[in-house]
């Protein structure tokens, strides 16, 4: 076995153990805020390992380069959902994400009325 | 073929169980959580499993499904704050 191959797979192994840790936390915490803490980690240090794992292995080819185009829209893409998400749970519990503010009529209720 | 990333690949897909679970009997907010964290794990396999098999044109599925997953996420928060 050469060298990089080695270093490939000890990076496999921590994206790896960070997706297994965040499945873990994501079933044992109690409500969705807590579990979204575990989505991070897997969308943007998992990913980051996983192309640097082909770098190791590839060099700077075309694989490498898809890859890390896939870690940057995952990137891009993570925080806002994470915040979206935390925005949406927020609306459905208390009818407003700001506090203070009067529950907003979802659409069916007011074709109700 | 590298048994490496097919190692990492199958324990990726063995992670998506506990979030299924979760997926499948938590309320809809976990549900939602749940689906964004498969849906990036899915990502990172099929990445894997493109390297694994070395096949160059297999690498466009995880860049194609990471962009999407950003459009389709957002359309299942929306649904989830609006109307669910």
């Amino acid at each position: 076995m050469i060298i990089k191959d080695i270093f490939s797979d000890i990076l496999l192994g921590l994206a790896v153990l960070i997706v297994i840790g965040c499945a873990i936390g994501i079933l044992m915490m109690p409500d969705a805020y807590a579990k979204l803490h575990f989505v991070t980690p897997a969308a943007l240090i998992a990913p980051l390992l996983v192309a640097l794992a082909i770098m190791v292995q590839m060099g700077v080819y075309e694989n490498t380069g898809q890859s890390f185009l896939a870690l940057f829209f995952l990137a891009i893409a993570g925080p806002y959902l994470s915040h979206a998400t935390m925005r949406a749970i927020r609306v459905r519990e208390k009818g407003d994400w700001r506090p203070g503010r009067a529950p907003a009529k979802r659409p069916a209720e007011e074709k109700e009325q | 073929m590298t048994m490496g990333f097919v190692a990492a690949a199958i324990a990726m897909l063995v992670a998506t169980i506990p979030a299924g679970i979760v997926l499948c009997r938590g309320d809809t907010g976990s549900a939602v959580v749940a689906y964004e964290f498969i849906s990036t794990v899915v990502v990172l396999v099929l990445a894997l499993l493109a390297q694994a098999f070395q096949r160059s044109s297999l690498f466009e599925l995880p860049v194609l499904l990471a962009l999407l997953m950003f459009g389709s996420g957002l359309v299942y928060i929306r649904a989830m704050e609006r109307w669910l």
